[in-house]
């Protein structure tokens, strides 16, 4: 490319660094995720129902529920369908520990993490140990997620088929309890922006290659040094960890919880499947683009063309999925990719013309 | 426990068991034919049951009417949703495969949900409370109609299978796709047909559930689970294994009923499955077909 | 003591006995040839030594170690590569990003598993293909890839799973040409190949099995006019020994 020298020399500088960040997809897609993050900032300064508020507040706790599951699903290709036990569970501590033992939810939310980290370590070992392939695995993860929920109904500690009110008190900041949206919407901008940097820097990382190197073929990684059983678990026990806190987080927003609502898979097709698949599954932007998509979408059709029918939602995320495998299975991003790598191209050809 | 209440336990399991054996027959087929594990499975009895409701209440329709429609019905639906999505990713990742059959179930449920509500609902029989009394024993008769309609088509499903050309040609094609297509058989249409069939026979078996049974969009997710444990417990693609599956499970499930209450009996399921899973994943009757 | 000794190992898969009572040595730069009929067992063999399979019977030693058992991801770490028969690339990710994989084996770091790959790519020829994706690659390159990865880890042997098998005759001089280059690095080599033209001009010794079991042993002169090995194998055909 060519580089001014006439003069200034910032200016050769900056020009190099953005060259440095856009002929690199890895970064060109994070700065798009800069700029979705930083438009989500704003928001709350041009919209001010708070009906639209809490849709965009939802979607931005999906895209990080999202991020966790792109890095087990997408990143490492465990089909790990029930993701949402781990949301549950990290939901469930918060609400219990606030509830019952008036821990503030900054703390509960990190220990829902960490019992969440917990439970996916013993899915992984179970799976690992007893070798459950691609199949098996999904069909176990599901099982789980029922049993769970049987299991939770009975579990009058935990509210039981009553579920669990959060226990409202004053709006305070140690309680996260606030009386305006917008404290929420930045609390969740800040678990995608810091979900973003932990995905990225795995990305980078020589975990994240091995990860990958898994997905792509198991046996081959083997031969090449990876220790699959070992970095499978450790993908499952980061993505649960990770929705384990964006659990606690959500039912501190919405402040309510039960069995049926959360062992769900409706639920999980729409927090956890929908935005990474639809955004790009394994790719860095993916779980953020597509969470940001689809939930304002879907609350559109939901409101405005069919008046707030039930079911409607459901309509829209699963044709979404069924249109996604079928015409753009990787995703938006993917899309996106392709434009990109065509933009870059030519610019290079005319680059190269130039000089 | 006295002779009596265990009898009346294992007949109601039986009972109970006939319909998760044709549920599951249908999921096991359908694996056999085309090694796809049926996400959506669990709708296609969801659906059936739906149009036994809506048989009922646009035109009174008694449901042991509405089974030849059902099964038509869905027939076609499985066949049109094999042949214009499944059959595209059929050599795909088996996560894209997953995610497309999701995506459907999504679907389906959203759109019985949009046209019926959430609301649970129910038909309404003159039969629904009948009971005969035999041998000490009672038999509720739309349970009793509803095994043996169950038994019957399992039944026939597997003389087409075994003694009609087309079933023969669907055990080839599940034994070796390559080697029956060089025998001359379509196998693309044997998959259309297979994969119709299967959610048929899932859609009759909502059918027979509906006199005694209330439904709401999400009740085909607890069927599919338990037929997912039925299917690996009788070894993946194994109708025999399927059939009696369902009643080892329906029996089990209704001991377990009986000893931890009605609605934990789900757990029974669950610990077979984890159990199978651990320690003896090819099910039943042997090794699994790869 | 041999780097790589096998010894007396079988392997049966219900009925069928795949390899029976093997033995196998490798020293340090040597490069072995294993060669027989379809189905004799030379891939069981190698699965064996890198770890894919148990041996029933008999042990691998690595440097005096024991191995078998030991899984193929230790197995690489202690120094011995693998390539696969039917190529297994990793094919959403570029030629570079599926070798620095293999590099990952001796560093943490991305720099240096960037550098090696990049050095790696270049040794092979493939600079120009380093952002391609593996999946796009001909056949040719993909062979050359899997032997790009296997490289990369640093390994003190390679087993090489019929690195030939399918290349055009310009392409399989180019390849013999690179394992020839390999070897010179220090790196012992056990082939096994179908195409004669290879073993013949690369090996050193030859190891020649049938039905599992070891028919004949020895340089590449002494293979082409044994007996057994004719009758089983190559028939009588006029090799050229200097390929």
């Amino acid at each position: 490319m060519t580089v001014e020298n006439s003069g200034n020399n910032h200016n050769g500088k900056f020009r190099s660094w953005l060259s440095g960040l856009l002929l690199d997809w890895d970064r060109t897609q994070m700065l798009i995720c800069f700029f979705l993050v930083v438009l989500l900032a704003i928001a709350p300064f041009f919209i001010s129902s708070t009906y639209y508020l809490g849709i965009i507040i939802l979607a931005t706790i999906y895209a990080f529920i999202g991020i966790s599951w792109n890095i087990v699903a997408g990143f490492t290709g465990q089909l790990l369908i029930a993701h949402i036990i781990f949301l549950a569970v990290g939901a469930y501590t918060t609400i219990v520990l606030f509830n019952n033992f008036m821990i503030s939810p900054w703390v509960g939310i990190l220990i829902g993490g960490v019992i969440a980290a917990l439970c996916g370590a013993i899915v992984a070992f179970i799976t690992l140990r007893y070798g459950l392939k691609v199949d098996y695995f999904a069909l176990f993860t599901i099982a789980l997620m029922v049993a769970l929920r049987t299991l939770f109904l009975k579990w009058d500690y935990v509210g039981g088929a009553v579920g669990m009110w959060f226990r409202l008190t004053n709006p305070s900041f140690d309680k996260m309890i606030f009386e305006n949206k917008a404290p929420y919407l930045y609390i969740a901008i800040g678990l995608v922006v810091i979900g973003l940097i932990i995905q990225y820097r795995i990305y980078r990382s020589k975990m994240g290659k091995y990860f990958l190197a898994i997905r792509e073929d198991d046996d081959a990684a083997s031969a090449l040094g990876v220790n699959t059983s070992q970095y499978k678990m450790i993908a499952v026990v980061i993505g649960a960890a990770m929705a384990g806190i964006g659990g606690g987080f959500y039912v501190m927003y919405v402040t309510f919880i039960e069995p049926p609502q959360v062992f769900n898979l409706g639920l999980n097709v729409e927090i956890v499947m929908a935005g990474p698949i639809i955004g790009g599954l394994g790719s860095l932007a993916g779980p953020v683009v597509g969470a940001l998509l689809n939930k304002p979408f879907a609350e559109i059709m939901r409101g405005a063309l069919t008046e707030g029918r039930s079911g409607s939602s459901l309509i829209v995320y699963g044709s979404f999925l069924i249109l996604t495998i079928m015409f753009m299975p990787r995703g938006v991003t993917g899309v996106l990719h392709t434009i990109y790598r065509k933009i870059i191209s030519q610019y290079q050809r005319k680059a190269q013309g130039d000089s | 426990m006295s002779p009596e209440i265990f009898f009346q336990i294992i007949v109601n399991g039986l009972f109970t068991g006939g319909i998760y054996s044709l549920v599951a027959v249908g999921l096991t087929l359908i694996y056999g034919v085309m090694i796809i594990v049926n996400f959506a499975h669990g709708e296609f009895l969801m659906l059936g049951i739906y149009i036994a409701f809506l048989a009922w209440t646009l035109l009174g329709m008694d449901p042991y009417i509405v089974i030849p429609l059902a099964f038509v019905m869905v027939f076609g639906l499985g066949a049109l949703i094999q042949r214009g999505l499944v059959q595209r990713v059929l050599d795909a990742h088996p996560l894209n495969q997953i995610i497309l059959l999701v995506g459907v179930s999504t679907l389906l449920i959203g759109l019985v949900q949009f046209f019926f509500s959430a609301e649970p609902k129910a038909i309404h029989v003159p039969y629904e409370t009948a009971v005969i009394s035999a041998f000490g024993l009672r038999f509720a008769i739309a349970r009793l109609v509803a095994f043996f309609a169950s038994m019957l088509i399992s039944l026939l499903l597997y003389l087409f299978l075994h003694y009609t050309r087309t079933g023969k040609a669907v055990r080839a094609v599940s034994q070796s796709r390559d080697a029956a297509r060089l025998m001359g058989i379509n196998v693309n249409f044997i998959y259309y047909l297979t994969f119709g069939i299967g959610a048929a026979v899932t859609a009759v078996a909502g059918v027979l559930l509906a006199p005694n049974h209330s439904m709401i969009p999400t009740m085909g997710q607890a069927y599919a689970v338990t037929a997912f444990v039925i299917v690996v417990l009788g070894t993946m693609g194994n109708f025999i294994g399927a059939f009696i599956g369902g009643l080892i499970i329906g029996v089990v499930e209704a001991i377990a009923g009986f000893y931890l209450g009605g609605d934990v009996k789900i757990i029974a399921s669950m610990m077979i499955f984890i159990l199978i899973l651990l320690f003896r994943p090819a099910g039943l009757f042997g090794r699994n077909r790869s | 003591m041999a780097l790589l000794e096998v010894n007396r190992i079988s392997k049966r898969f219900g009925g069928l006995v795949a390899v029976n009572d093997l033995n196998l040595k490798l020293d340090k730069g040597n490069i072995l040839g294993l060669i027989g009929p379809n189905g004799a067992g030379k891939t069981t063999a190698f699965n064996m030594i890198s770890g894919f399979y148990k041996p029933d019977e008999g042990e691998v030693l690595f440097d005096g170690q024991r191995i078998n058992g030991l899984r193929p991801d230790q197995i690489c770490r202690l120094g011995i590569a693998r390539t696969f028969q039917v190529v297994k690339p990793f094919p959403q990710l570029s030629v570079r990003d599926n070798v620095m994989v293999g590099a990952y084996n001796r560093t943490n770091k991305r720099s240096e598993a960037r550098q090696k790959a990049l050095e790696i790519i270049e040794f092979l020829g493939m600079q120009d293909l380093s952002e391609t994706t593996a999946g796009s690659l001909s056949v040719a390159y993909r062979k050359r890839l899997e032997v790009a990865k296997a490289l990369a880890t640093n390994p003190k042997i390679i087993l090489l799973d019929e690195a030939m098998a399918g290349l055009r005759p310009t392409e399989t001089d180019e390849m013999i040409e690179l394992v020839r280059q390999v070897s010179k690095q220090g790196i012992a080599l056990l082939l096994v190949e179908h195409v004669m033209r290879v073993i013949m001009s690369l090996a050193e010794q030859i190891v020649v099995i049938h039905h599992g079991e070891k028919i004949a042993e020895g340089e590449p002169k002494q293979i082409v006019r044994d007996k057994a090995v004719i009758d089983a194998y190559l028939g009588e055909v006029e090799i050229d020994v200097k390929g």
